[in-house]
């Protein structure tokens, strides 16, 4: 026969088990609202861009989208094929973005370590140079991209002057039209965005302990020898972060091109983004550049990918 | 009461999740609303128009404190809110959203080469004879500017509310300097005078060209092909012709400025309208083409006050002694802004968007939106007794608007725009790099219509 209390004792347990377990179990309700917002405000839109690429919707059937024609994939072989305004396709446009956004960061990198290692150790006015060192990344992008507009100006544009002093170049050097408005971009980037690098180097530099230098200099290492085998290997999971984080925000830049060269720039300074933009809104093609930003979202997977990875990697290491 | 973690855990929270969340969103939600509601008895009318970069603070008090309050004194239970744009990309993305999602402002200003796009979305209303009436009809607007309202007058959508004909600015001091007793009435005086006023190791330039500009150039092209005789659509608004020999003619006259005549500088090739504007202010340039009164508040900031003046454009084409067959006497496009009511406005808030089209159009308010914006009156009435508007300034602006003609009311002139301003900028590339050959223009010019084919409806 079983032993009634042992069986009370037993549910009573049960119970008590039952409702701490409720009572531990983090309220996942609470993020309800953000969860919403975020399928309002992310997921909705992603939806309709979905299935805006697969329609030809334009101005004259923008007023009852949802009875767009249907087109199916018409608009992602023509995001490949078919030119823009100035005849570059996306895929055109694409390698004007990688290119840019590779380039931009490789530029950047040194010389934000530099500039990082130069404030890293105390001398008289270092908070100064520290704040002076953040000035282009916090001034506004359109300030920078105006400011660079009339610095590459032709012909009485400061950059032409000073090259056309050092003998290095012709006054008349064109660098907001033609092959030249590229590198006019990229240098106007590395200007505004060195600081980035700068400041997450700086950080990570604020992480490695002295001692480790003490003993390397004990041993008779080199200033050399410590960054490379000191400061470097300790600045990689940050530095890593950073680059990926750069290229990201580069390959997005919309606003440095659509200030200096206005629309529609030149073939080679035509980035994705400015490129979808005047797809969509000023030939009213939103079908098409609906297909044209699922592309580039497709493609911004990839680094993506590798940058959730990191953060995985990070997780499981602390 | 408890910590706040006790207060978190507690079960009644944990059973209303749905109910407490819904709840919270609802009340946050429900905060526009309750805003701009009104009172059930209050009509509230949210109008658009576009924002005033030379005196913001003038149209902010123009609207604060003299439109708005003395329209809701005329119209009890009437309340009326502004917003506006920055620009025409703003402009354009708002009417996108307004038209996609059935929601946004009651009334919208809108540029009169945006009115065929607008009406191609069939989301704005076609006014009716009665409408028409309670704005005080068709008659009070000059002529020229209602051929922008609609592709035919029973489907005008827009009702003018500004006109901005545009004319020649030029330099009266190098004008004079140069020996030119008059702006120049044909072309061919037109290059002659630029010649004698280019003085390039002074930085002095006859004239100036902005191939990088969104909408310079095809102005400038397209008024000089109607004076040709022909057009970038053809009259059906079915074909593309801006492969046609007056067009590919227009763009090689104005290259030829730079090319052949020596009437501008290279470095225009980089230059946008604010670029040359700044050249003009600075008292580089003699004349400049294809501008208008809007341009008067910052030229009487800069170097050149006092010293410049506007005249109609040459309406003889280069080389000619009169206009060819088919050819019209085309000085300015049909330009201002208009005023449209998207077609969710609907009841006693259309009947209220009527009465502020009314009272925006009427003579008295058409003078303080000239007092304000520099931008022309299009109620013929508001001339009568304004010596302002009566001066030999205006006059030429007037003028030229007597020889307005309508840009092709197509819903894919804005496409049109855009690709346009593709071939001027590939030509100035071109030109930049010396890559550039005569007969590229009519190649590109080619390429650029079988595009913009593609996409005629």
């Amino acid at each position: 026969m079983v032993d009634q209390s042992n069986v009370s004792i037993s549910a009573q347990s049960i119970s008590v088990r039952r409702d701490r377990r409720t009572r531990n179990r983090p309220p996942y309700w609470m993020i309800a609202p953000a969860v919403f917002l975020l399928a309002v405000i992310v997921a909705a839109p992603f939806l309709v861009s979905i299935y805006t690429s697969f329609t030809s919707l334009n101005q004259y059937s923008i007023g009852n989208w949802l009875h767009a024609p249907f087109v199916g994939l018409r608009n992602y072989i023509s995001a490949f094929t078919q030119g823009s305004a100035i005849g570059a396709s996306a895929l055109q446009s694409l390698w004007v973005s990688v290119a840019f956004s590779l380039l931009t960061t490789l530029c950047i990198t040194p010389i934000g370590i530099v500039a990082a290692l130069l404030v890293n150790t105390p001398f008289r006015g270092r908070s100064w140079v520290r704040a002076l060192f953040l000035i282009p990344y916090v001034m506004p992008v359109f300030v920078n991209a105006i400011t660079w507009r009339l610095l590459f100006m032709n012909g009485w544009g400061l950059v032409d002057k000073v090259l056309a002093w050092l003998h290095l170049a012709s006054v008349n050097t064109f660098w907001l039209i033609g092959p030249n408005s590229f590198w006019a971009m990229v240098i106007a980037d590395v200007w505004s965005s060195w600081p980035f690098i700068y400041l997450m180097v700086l950080a990570g530099l604020q992480g490695i302990p002295n001692d480790l230098y003490e003993s390397a200099y004990m041993d008779g290492a080199t200033q050399v020898r410590c960054f490379f085998s000191i400061t470097l290997p300790s600045l990689r999971p940050i530095l890593s972060l950073a680059l990926l984080l750069s290229t990201l925000n580069h390959f997005n830049n919309f606003t440095l091109p659509f200030i200096m060269f206005g629309t529609p720039p030149s073939p080679q300074a035509d980035v994705l983004p400015l490129n979808v933009y005047v797809t969509s809104f000023q030939t009213f093609n939103f079908g098409l550049g609906a297909a044209m930003s699922l592309i580039t979202l497709v493609l911004m997977m990839i680094p993506a990918y590798f940058y959730i990875r990191m953060l995985r990697l990070g997780e499981a290491t602390t | 009461m408890g910590s706040p973690k006790k207060w978190l855990n507690k079960k009644w929270l944990n059973k209303k999740p749905l109910l407490v969340s819904a709840a919270v969103l609802t009340a946050t939600a429900g905060i526009p609303f309750a805003v701009y509601a009104g009172t059930p008895s209050t009509v509230t009318l949210s109008v658009y128009i576009g924002y005033d970069a030379n005196n913001p603070q003038a149209q902010a008090n123009l609207y604060n404190k003299t439109l708005i309050p003395l329209f809701e004194k005329e119209n009890p239970g009437i309340k009326v809110t502004w917003s506006y744009y920055s620009s025409s990309t703003q402009e354009n993305t708002e009417l996108q959203t307004a038209v996609a999602t059935h929601q946004g402002p009651n009334v919208f200003e809108l540029g009169t080469t945006f009115i065929p796009t607008a009406y191609a979305t069939k989301s704005f209303h076609v006014l009716s004879a009665a409408d028409w009436k309670a704005i005080g009809g068709k008659a009070k607007f000059f002529g020229p500017q209602l051929t922008m309202s609609g592709p035919n007058p029973n489907n005008y959508i827009g009702v003018p509310e500004m006109m901005l004909p545009f004319a020649m600015v030029y330099n009266t001091k190098l004008l004079k300097a140069a020996g030119i007793s008059k702006p120049p009435t044909t072309w061919t005086q037109f290059v002659n005078d630029a010649k004698k006023m280019t003085n390039a190791s002074k930085g002095q330039w006859g004239t100036v060209i902005d191939p990088e500009d969104s909408y310079d150039p095809w102005k400038i092209v397209w008024a000089y092909s109607k004076q040709l005789g022909s057009d970038f659509l053809s009259p059906n608004l079915k074909k593309a012709t801006l492969d046609s020999p007056q067009v590919v003619n227009a763009m090689t006259f104005w290259f030829d400025w730079l090319t052949k005549y020596k009437i501008v500088s290279a470095n225009d090739l980089t230059y946008k309208n604010s670029d040359a504007l700044q050249q003009f202010e600075n008292g580089h340039i003699g004349m400049w083409v294809f501008q208008g009164p809007s341009l008067i508040p910052s030229l009487n900031q800069s170097a050149v006050k006092g010293e410049y003046a506007f005249a109609p454009l040459p309406t003889v084409p280069y080389g000619m002694t009169s206009r060819p067959k088919g050819g019209t006497p085309t000085q300015t496009i049909v330009s201002g802004q208009d005023l449209a009511i998207p077609s969710y406005t609907t009841g006693a808030t259309y009947q209220a968007a009527l009465k502020w089209i009314k009272f925006i159009t009427d003579p008295k308010q058409q003078q303080e939106l000239f007092n304000v914006y520099g931008d022309l009156p299009v109620n013929q009435q508001a001339y009568k007794g304004d010596a302002a508007l009566n001066t030999p300034m205006m006059k030429a602006f007037v003028q030229s608007e007597e020889h307005a003609s309508p840009t092709p009311f197509s819903g894919d002139w804005g496409n049109l725009e855009t690709i346009f301003a593709g071939v001027t900028n590939k030509l100035a590339d071109e030109l930049a790099t010396n890559t550039f050959k005569p007969a590229d223009i009519a190649s590109q010019l080619q390429a650029a219509n079988a595009q913009v084919q593609q996409s005629l409806q």
